[in-house]
């Protein structure tokens, strides 16, 4: 079965976050739209600020306490938006996983790795502590950590940081998820650990056919194992694409430009990088028409005056004046 | 080489790591034996994974941290034993700009006091106007209007305060630039700019510059000759011609495999390759080459005794007994 016939895992629709803050509200993400099929990766790349964690925090519910959503997220075919705790946790951990960039501050440090493994497989599954300790000692092995039965008992200040990503990972899959969200999981790590990494969530994807959002800033690290690429600028999606379609024939001109000014490891050239004038913009003083604007080499008085909107079908872009390639 | 500006013979830092009350203390050694020859004008790199004492060895050199053994010598003159107050003087010459651009600022002083700072210590024969002067100077030169002197570092975005951070270094014009991680903790649209800014200031102003990144695609960007270092020792010391194009080092060709590039095409099949294990316990080194326990072709021989840095060609040298067994693969064009 190909990836476009392969049902729908995640649905997220018209996803829109709002911060209310001290100074007035803030709008982190807006009209934000995805869908995700078994077996499938979506790469979604962006700056800080662009609204990628934000969006994904909204769908498993985890966003601040001063945040509010609209739009739809459903996991096959329950919404999980505006649903209680209480109602979250059936799918949370269960079939709907996440991991986050920082796996020491992510893990319990008073429990050791097997009791952090276990106590979700326990609490879902509802089996013995033997078995679920069993089964997380399977856990480790297939996440590839070296010396499996020892580190059950160890505590996570004892794990270097590549370990502890790996321990992350065996928890999200403790359940057998059918959706898992990587938030940066490598952008914490040294590059070879990195490289480890990626190749253990390719496998872990081809081989349980579950749906990835790989979250990153890293074009480097879409390359590798997305199938498909969601490109945010300011809180949007700007551009939507196969792997293919976005890294080697971006239509929007932000696209373009950080492929561009990326300084690549087999590029011999020495000269100036083609480097993106300016700032990200601030959120609250996002300027009219085309967020990207005040930075883009293609711009004019239809983008300052209107915000281009997300056009295309299963390749969107977002622009007034978009790349044409032969 | 013309007369170094910089020159380390065998130099060391070791920490001493107290195990608990009775257990005697010993030695982790974050730089272990490094000899290096720095020409004036050189951007030179110095890469690693966490842990491969890059930092230690940039800080050891401006004496921020305590060496334990061999020589730092700065324009011919070795520098070990000096007091504060004998090194004071050199570090007109010696500067740093670190990986956290807002951390590196004082949040209570202005950017104009912050950028004048090395001035009132170093320069203190300049009058207020003409201080005023060279600050304003700096910060056009690294892209900042006149007006931001009066305005706070957290007023500024991440890529804005790494420029002020560097406009402090540069203000007293030193010989030598050391740059810890200088766009790690940038966006990617701003780190391209900040690349190219040093790049225009080493050529303005014939600075050498020490670069310590983990980021191997900036390094090759920006710098002239590459130091890869291993658990404080170095592998592989070359142009960065050399280096990239034909690597020598089981290490550094396990390193710049694991770099990824933004090419679907590409970009899988090196996944593939990446090199595999991790970095061994400082505490606990392996015996002989260090990196044997990662290396894919150790033999028994390599748990003897460690690989001196051996010349391969004019200005390429390797830390392995094997290399010519080994072929100069992991090549990235």
């Amino acid at each position: 079965m190909s990836q476009d016939e392969a049902p729908v895992a995640l649905d997220i629709e018209q996803l829109s976050v709002v911060f209310d803050t001290p100074d007035g509200p803030l709008s982190a993400v807006n009209d934000f739209a995805l869908e995700i099929r078994r077996g499938e990766c979506v790469g979604v790349v962006g700056e800080s600020g662009a609204g990628k964690s934000q969006s994904f925090l909204a769908v498993m519910g985890l966003l601040a306490a001063n945040a509010r959503v609209s739009g739809q997220a459903r996991l096959g075919t329950e919404p999980l938006i505006g649903r209680s705790i209480a109602e979250l946790n059936q799918f949370r951990g269960v079939k709907l996983s996440m991991i986050f960039q920082d796996p020491m501050t992510s893990l319990t440090p008073h429990m050791t790795v097997g009791e952090q493994i276990a106590e979700s497989i326990i609490h879902h599954l509802k089996i013995s502590a033997d078995a679920a300790r069993a089964r997380a000692l399977a856990l480790l092995e297939q996440v590839q950590v070296t010396d499996a039965p020892r580190r059950l008992d160890q505590y996570p200040h004892e794990l270097s940081g590549g370990m502890r990503q790996r321990v992350m990972i065996a928890i999200a899959l403790a359940c057998d998820p059918e959706v898992l969200i990587a938030d940066e999981p490598t952008t914490a790590l040294d590059v070879t650990i990195q490289a480890q990494i990626l190749a253990l969530l390719a496998k872990l994807k081809r081989e349980r056919g579950m749906a990835m959002a790989l979250i990153t800033h890293d074009l480097g690290v879409v390359a590798g194992i997305a199938d498909r690429v969601a490109v945010m600028y300011a809180g949007r999606v700007v551009e939507l694409g196969t792997v293919h379609e976005v890294l080697k024939a971006p239509k929007h001109p932000y696209t373009a430009a950080l492929l561009a000014s990326m300084p690549r490891i087999d590029d011999t050239g020495t000269g100036p990088l083609p480097a993106i004038g300016g700032q990200p913009p601030n959120p609250r003083r996002l300027p009219p028409g085309c967020a990207f604007g005040p930075r883009c080499e293609r711009v004019d008085e239809t983008c300052r005056a209107a915000r281009p909107a997300l056009t295309g079908h299963e390749r969107r872009v977002a622009c007034h004046h978009p790349l044409e390639r032969p | 080489m013309t007369d170094p500006l910089l020159e380390l013979r065998d130099l060391r830092v070791w920490f001493p790591i107290g195990d608990g009350l009775f257990r005697a203390k010993r030695n982790l050694r974050a730089v272990d034996g490094i000899d290096l020859r720095v020409a004036p004008g050189e951007a030179l790199g110095i890469v690693g994974e966490s842990g491969c004492g890059k930092s230690t060895l940039a800080r050891a050199i401006l004496r921020l941290v305590r060496t334990s053994g061999g020589q730092v010598v700065w324009l011919g003159k070795p520098i070990e034993g000096w007091s504060t107050s004998r090194v004071r003087p050199l570090r007109r010459d010696m500067q740093i700009v670190f990986q956290d651009p807002l951390a590196s600022l004082d949040p209570r002083m202005t950017v104009g006091e912050i950028v004048a700072e090395p001035l009132r210590v170093h320069a203190r024969d300049l009058s207020r106007a003409e201080r005023r002067e060279r600050v304003i100077d700096i910060l056009a030169r690294v892209g900042l209007p006149a007006d931001v002197v009066n305005r706070y570092p957290h007023e500024f975005s991440g890529g804005q305060c790494q420029r002020i951070g560097i406009a402090r270094a540069m203000v007293l014009r030193p010989k030598l630039l050391v740059c810890d991680e200088p766009v790690s903790a940038l966006d990617v649209s701003i780190q391209a700019q900040i690349v190219n800014l040093l790049q225009d200031l080493k050529r303005d102003f014939g600075m050498t510059i020490l670069f310590v990144s983990h980021n191997l695609a900036v390094v090759r960007r920006l710098c002239d000759r590459v130091l890869v270092l291993y658990l404080g020792k170095p592998m592989e010391l070359a142009s960065t011609d050399l280096l990239y194009s034909q690597p020598r080092h089981p290490y550094t060709q396990g390193l710049l495999a694991a770099v990824p590039v933004p090419d679907p095409d590409l970009q899988p099949q090196r996944l593939g390759g990446a090199l595999g294990g991790e970095l061994p316990s400082p505490m606990a080194p392996p015996s002989g080459c260090v990196f044997r326990t990662r290396c894919a072709h150790a033999v028994a021989a390599c748990a003897a005794a460690a690989p001196r840095l051996q010349s391969v060609e004019t200005g390429h040298e390797v830390a392995c007994d094997r290399w010519r067994e080994i072929s100069a693969s992991g090549a990235v064009a």
